[in-house]
């Protein structure tokens, strides 16, 4: 939503992000306190007016042109027309020279945020009639609560686009690795996330600023993290802890990095009552060489079509009361291998099971082989099968192999 | 989410039943919060009637673990069934949150 500017544009927005009961039980409501055979929720977009909400006549799209609540969003308060062929705006219009031949129309104009108007919620009637004071008073209520539910509705979205952008933009350009990562969120905002990032030093810790390793020894650290719990309380502690562990890796070995972590969110996680898994790996993209610190997360593996090996460790999950020790794994990703790590969410759809997780993701190793698929096609491909197999939680994948050819 | 209780000396089991989590959560670990309020801190979660159990539903858990244990008492689970152990495992939580195969066996020396 960050590029509309005009009122109509949010219209069509909001129109894209459908209806829904909350809408519905506001427009039974109103059919219910007015008596009116119809009534609706209409947003007046540019071309058209969107139908998201009905009682009384079908929802779905009209030309603008036909739209009689266009008129309502020009102007602050309720409009009511007592007699729609009366009114020579209205005398032509189909829906009332025919069709159900209306003609009581009364329509608050409905705000969304910043207080463009973008629709209007009405009532409808096959007799010429007129609202009492008490009337508009309730119809105005009735709009105020759509309104709060457009308001909620924008919020939640740019929360969720907010956390899109969080989420890395493309891969960092590594001579020598492909990588892909890829993010679905059951609802607007969620508790997954991954990051990637290059982190200057040889694996012996030699710093950036040593001349002897500067820019010839980068090492690409991947890391999937799950908050527990869904939605937008979810995706504020996930925002935290991929600055938090960001800031950390920069500096310090890996295993330094996650105990730092852990330390500096521990009052955010038991405040609110959280716990995150994680799994973060640091590779050496010329000899593949991997280590990485599994704090309860346990879905990262190194595949191929000859096998699975998981990348777990007995570690425990960050913001537990009983602090853990993180210590490093090791592990080599070998030329022909991928590194895929996925989300809680992705393992549902196998039962829980590991052995069917880890046989599927080896089918799926075959297949990228023989084929020749892109990380990115991976990934997606992870992403459709637990979607096509009744996911329901927030869904994340990152698939990583090294590159002989540029290596 | 049904949740039955029962007193049993100085504890308390806790039997709720199908789906635990983000919606069956919170009110189970509200009644754990509860418990140890009162002080009653040694409570047994029996998960015999749990099919699934999710993220939150483990938050539940051990947010009312940490709840117990601050006040010298604790939460044991009693019954799992493959899903709650298998997630248990996967996440490492099973090293403080171990599964009592019975009910009894998870009283034994409270």
């Amino acid at each position: 939503m960050t590029s509309i500017t005009t009122a109509p544009q949010l219209a069509d927005a909001f129109a894209a992000a459908g209806g829904g009961e909350r809408f519905d039980r506001v427009i039974r409501l109103a059919q219910a306190i007015f008596g009116t055979p119809i009534a609706a929720l209409n947003l007046v977009g540019e071309d058209e007016q969107h139908t998201i909400a009905a009682v009384g006549m079908r929802t779905g799209d009209r030309p603008v042109e036909e739209s009689i609540c266009q008129y309502t969003v020009q102007q602050a308060g309720l409009m009511e027309v007592p007699d729609l062929r009366a009114d020579e705006r209205f005398a032509d219009n189909p829906i009332v020279a025919g069709g159900p031949r209306l003609r009581f129309y009364a329509g608050v104009p409905l705000s969304g945020p910043s207080g463009r108007r973008v629709g209007a919620l009405c009532i409808l009637d096959l007799v010429p009639r007129e609202l009492g004071p008490l009337e508009h008073k309730m119809l105005a209520d009735l709009g105020a609560v759509v309104e709060r539910e457009l308001a909620i509705e924008a919020e939640m979205y740019r929360a969720g686009d907010v956390q899109r952008r969080l989420l890395p933009a493309a891969p960092p350009d590594v001579p020598g690795l492909e990588m892909a990562g890829l993010v679905r969120q059951a609802r607007e905002a969620g508790g997954d996330f991954y990051d990637w990032q290059v982190i200057p030093g040889s694996p012996r810790g030699r710093r950036h600023d040593d001349p002897a390793t500067a820019a010839t020894h980068e090492l690409v650290q991947v890391t999937l993290a799950d908050v527990m719990g869904k939605g937008l309380p979810a995706s504020l502690l996930a925002s935290e802890m991929r600055a938090v562990l960001r800031t950390h890796s920069r500096y310090v070995p890996l295993d330094i990095a996650v105990a730092r972590t852990s330390e500096t969110t521990e009052a955010s996680l038991t405040g609110n009552g959280a716990f995150v898994t994680l799994w973060t790996g640091r590779l050496d993209p010329i000899d593949g060489t991997l280590t990485y610190v599994d704090a309860g997360h346990g879905l990262a593996a190194i595949v191929s079509e000859r096998g699975v090996r998981r990348l777990a460790q007995d570690h425990l999950p960050l913001g537990l009361p009983v602090l853990d020790e993180w210590k490093l794994g090791m592990d080599v990703l070998a030329l022909d291998e991928m590194l895929v790590v996925v989300s809680d969410g992705v393992f549902n759809v196998f039962d829980d099971s590991l052995d069917r997780a880890m046989s599927a993701l080896q089918r799926t190793a075959a297949w990228a082989e023989t084929n020749r698929k892109s990380v990115a096609a991976v990934a997606r491909s992870i992403l459709d099968y637990a979607d096509s197999h009744g996911a329901s939680d927030d869904l994340t994948a990152v698939v990583v192999r090294r590159n002989a050819t540029t290596a | 989410m049904e949740l039955t209780e029962q007193e049993i000396g100085t504890c308390v089991t806790l039997a709720p039943v199908g789906k635990f989590n983000l919606v069956s959560a919170p009110p189970v670990k509200a009644r754990i919060d509860a418990l140890v309020a009162g002080g009653k801190v040694k409570i047994v979660v029996d998960l015999g009637g749990v099919d699934f159990i999710d993220s939150s539903g483990l938050g539940a858990l051990i947010g009312g673990l940490k709840a117990a244990r601050q006040h010298g008492g604790d939460v044991r689970i009693a019954c799992a069934g493959e899903q709650v152990r298998a997630v248990l495992k996967l996440t490492n939580l099973d090293r403080i949150l171990s599964p009592y195969p019975t009910v009894e066996e998870a009283l034994h020396d409270w």
